[in-house]
Parts: C-alpha cells; structure tokens; sequence
C-alpha cells in the first residue's frame, strides 16, 4: 500500500477549511501550518483571476528529509507515510534545509520538526485526513495509489496528461498529485512574493524557525 | 524572488505564509569555519614535519592545541545550534547512517580522540615516534571530517546551490587556506622556506577557491533556475552583495596579493596580514554562500 493525495485545482475555492480542520486535529501551534492554501492572482484589473493552490507535505518516495534525519525521527511507515516522531527529533533542521516543498518546519512550542503526516493517526483508525473531511468540494482525493480501484487512482487515469507533481525535477518522487495546475501555482519562482502578504504577518511572538515563516 | 514571471499572467502571490527566514544562521557559519582550522592545522602539520621535520618539531604541541581548541568550537556551535541540543546523544543511539549529521557526528568523535591522543603523546608522553604515527591517522581521518558538511550541504535537496563536488573541493580548501594563514600567525620561528611553502598552499588555496566561487558565480545561472535566482542575491543590488564580495576581497584576493608580494620579496612581513585576511573573510564568505539558498521561497 502506497497512500497518496491528488487535489484537483478546477474544484478547489480558496476555502482554507482543510487548513482549519488539520489545525483543530494535530494541534497545529499559532504562525505554523502544516497544510495552507496559497493564493496567487492573475492578469491585470479588470482581467484578473485568483488561483487557489492547498500545499502539504508530498510524502517523497525518494524523501530528501528521511535520508537527512540523523536519527531516524523522520521515517517511512508501511503505508508509504513519511511519519515523524517529536519524541526522537533533535532539532538539527536538516529536514528543513532538505525539503524542497518548504513544508517542514520547526515548531515553536515543542522546537521539533513537524509537519503534515496525512493524518496517520485517523488513518490507523481507519479514517480519513481531516483535510479530506473538511473540504466541502472534495477537492481532496486521499487513497492507495498501488490499487488501482482506488479514487485516486482512477481520478489519476481520467486525467491522465493533466496531473502533475511540484518540482519533479528534483527526484523526490512525490506521492502528492495536481489536477489542473499550472506554472503559477506550482513553480514559486513564476509568481511575484512581496513580504507582507502574508498569514497573520504581524505575529511576534512563538515565531517557529523554518517552513517559510 | 521571481524568475520566470510572464507579463502575460502578472502573477502575484496575495496570501501565503511569510518569506521564509535564515535555518542555519551564523552558528553554521561557526561551525564550518572553526572545523576548517581545527582540521586545516593538523593537514599543515603533517606537511611541516615530512619536509621540515626538525625545524617544524617545536609546533607539534601548539598546533594540537589549536586544533583541539577549534574542533571544541565546532562541536559547541553544533550542539548549541540543536533545537533539543539536550538530545544530541540520539544520534549516538538512533543513527541513520544515510545522513551526513549522523556519519559527520562519528567522525568527529574519532577525530577528537585521536588529536587528545596526539596531545598526550606530545605533552605527557613526550613520544615524537607516537606522535607522528598517530598524525598520520589523525590526517587520513581528517579528510572525510572535513568533507561530510560538504556531504550534508549536497544532501540539503532545496539548495540547488550547495552542490557535489563543487561543495567538497570548497571545504579542502577552506581547510588548507585557515590552516596555512594559523601555521603563519603562530609558526614565528619556522624558517623561511617553510614559511614560504605555507604562504603558496595560502595563496593556491585563496586562489583555487576564488575560481570555483567565481565559476558557480557566472555559469551557475546558465543550468538551474534556482541557483540564478539565489544568486541574484549577490549581484547587482542584491541583499547580500556587498558582504559576499567583502568575504571574496578578504579571503582570497588579499591574501593572493599579499603572498604573490611576498614570495617575490622573499618577505615574510606580509604574510601575517595576508593571514588574518583570510581567516577573517572565510567566515564572511561561508556565511554568505550558506545564508542566501535559505531566502528562496519554497511554496
């Protein structure tokens, strides 16, 4: 069993109700997030469209940050989940500095590493993410990428030639799919950031280290 | 940071989480340029006592203890830049040998044995045969001590910038260019010959480095996207410009100078300066080169 995620940008509004639901279920600290939605508007007033991208961790096949780990806090559970265990993690940051997805950061309360584990505590109870859960659209398409009866594997062979990964150029083998997503949304270098755009931007205090804050 | 930006699109990120901050900071940078000299004065040393066996004898006490000195600074900026630094003994226990941190971590462990055994043996035992038997491994280990942050950069998969061989060839350098410019500032009473075959693995060091940082500095751009976007960090009016080419002025075009000036005099008055400049712009350089891959967006 290979677990994976596709979300299908066409359906995906901007809601931001996974990013609440996977807050409200781990116990995500204020000014961290491990799943958010990035927002990047398009074309020039009055053509202008905004584009709504949700980014998590992509659970590598080939995970920079597991073979980095010089404890073996950051793991690979037999679903094909990459886990992380606070308990073991000793902070060196290596992770963070090896994720080419900027989804690995360190938390401000328990200074460990941390980020999206695709719910693997629901997923051992058998249920799904809570970001699956939440999202009113269903966006979010969560199965067994090895079963091919599976929604995400059939969702991937309907749209075969319009899935893509972020940055397959790195190796990394993602097990995160986009349907319908384009340069802007996947490639941080094609999209303007200026500082203060920001989540709650003016936070000062508990700032976590790493992860893009 | 944007790259491929279209005037088409105008692409413009309205909401995000903020532009991401500095991981590894000056610690880092601490880290790295202690080690280089930790590890630099033992290689010097082993040259020192092949060529100049009795006239270099005198240093194989002080140069220990700089090298011991040294890698107690890397191993103190190490553990201090830990989150959890009280759990550095996981490492010990739970080792994933895949990563650079935990086989560098061993390493270092061994190195650190045997420069305390070459102390004993020059302090205590007074034992020159011993010492030199042991230098010997203590140099052969040495190399891969130098070279596994080199290894843990290369394995940092974001940092298009940080990359093998280029990163490893950059350490051994680092090591031989801090550890000529300390023999230089300690060495007083070496005599000039070995003074002056430290000042050439000073200047070719200086030398060979600038060439690669210049080489990734021009042509770095023309393969990955993501080194021209780094990099423009250090050009034009970038953030980090005129520290980076404070560190390449002080590290290694000064000293080049200066040991050029001096080996054509055969004057060894410059070379202290040319020694201190180098020490004092590799820690500028390194902490350039290792802060701004961490000031692109990942998202």
């Amino acid at each position: 069993m290979h677990l994976g995620f596709l979300v299908d940008l066409h359906l995906c509004m901007g809601c931001k109700g996974c990013e609440i639901a996977c807050k409200v279920e781990n116990e995500v600290p204020l000014s961290t997030w491990r799943l958010r939605v990035k927002y990047v508007d398009v074309g020039v007033f009055p053509e202008t469209k905004r584009t709504f991208t949700p980014l998590r961790c992509n659970h590598c096949a080939n995970a920079p940050c597991e073979r980095i780990c010089p404890v073996s806090a950051l793991h690979y559970i037999e679903n094909g989940i990459v886990n992380i265990d606070k308990e073991r993690c000793i902070g060196c940051a290596g992770c963070v500095m090896a994720c080419p997805y900027g989804a690995i950061y360190i938390d401000p309360e328990t200074q460990t590493a941390d980020k999206c584990t695709y719910c693997a505590h629901r997923i051992a109870s058998s249920l799904m993410p809570a970001c699956v859960v939440a999202c009113p659209v269903e966006a979010n398409i969560f199965g067994d990428l090895d079963d091919p009866a599976s929604n995400i594997s059939r969702y991937i062979m309907e749209n075969q030639g319009d899935v893509q990964v972020r940055k397959p150029e790195k190796g990394t083998d993602p097990h995160h799919y986009y349907v319908g997503g384009g340069n802007i949304q996947l490639n941080p270098l094609a999209s303007v950031r200026t500082e203060g755009h920001n989540l709650f931007g003016k936070l000062t205090s508990k700032m976590p280290v790493g992860g893009h804050h | 940071m944007v790259h491929e930006s279209l005037a088409a699109t105008q692409a413009v990120v309205t909401l995000d989480v903020g532009l991401p901050g500095i991981v590894w900071g000056w610690i880092i940078t601490m880290n790295m340029w202690a080690k280089s000299i930790g590890t630099g004065v033992i290689f010097m040393l082993f040259y020192l006592l092949k060529k100049y066996p009795n006239e270099a004898g005198y240093l194989r006490f002080p140069l220990t203890v700089i090298s011991i000195v040294a890698i107690h600074v890397f191993l103190f900026f190490t553990v201090i830049d830990l989150h959890q630094m009280f759990r550095f003994w996981h490492i010990f226990v739970y080792g994933h040998f895949t990563s650079a941190i935990a086989v560098g971590s061993f390493l270092a462990t061994g190195f650190v044995g045997l420069i305390f055994l070459l102390a004993y043996a020059s302090y205590i035992k007074k034992d020159n045969a011993l010492f030199d038997k042991v230098l010997t491994w203590t140099v052969l280990l040495g190399i891969p001590v130098t070279l596994y942050t080199a290894a843990l950069m290369a394995q940092s998969t974001a940092r298009e910038l940080w990359q093998m061989p280029t990163e490893a060839v950059q350490m051994i350098l680092a090591a031989t260019l801090s550890g000529s410019a300390t023999v230089l500032l300690v060495g007083a009473k070496l005599p000039y010959e070995a003074k002056r075959d430290m000042a050439v693995v000073l200047g070719f060091s200086a030398f060979m480095a600038f060439l690669i940082y210049m080489s990734e500095y021009v042509f770095g751009p023309m393969k990955a996207e993501e080194v021209a976007a780094t990099l423009e960090f250090i050009k034009g009016h970038g953030e980090y410009t005129t520290m980076f080419w404070i560190g390449q002025v002080f590290a290694f075009i000064i000293p080049m100078v200066l040991v050029t000036l001096s080996v054509q005099n055969k004057s060894t008055g410059l070379l202290t300066l040319a020694s201190v400049s180098a020490l004092a712009g590799l820690w500028v350089t390194k902490h350039v080169w290792l802060v701004i891959p961490q000031l692109l967006s990942m998202s």
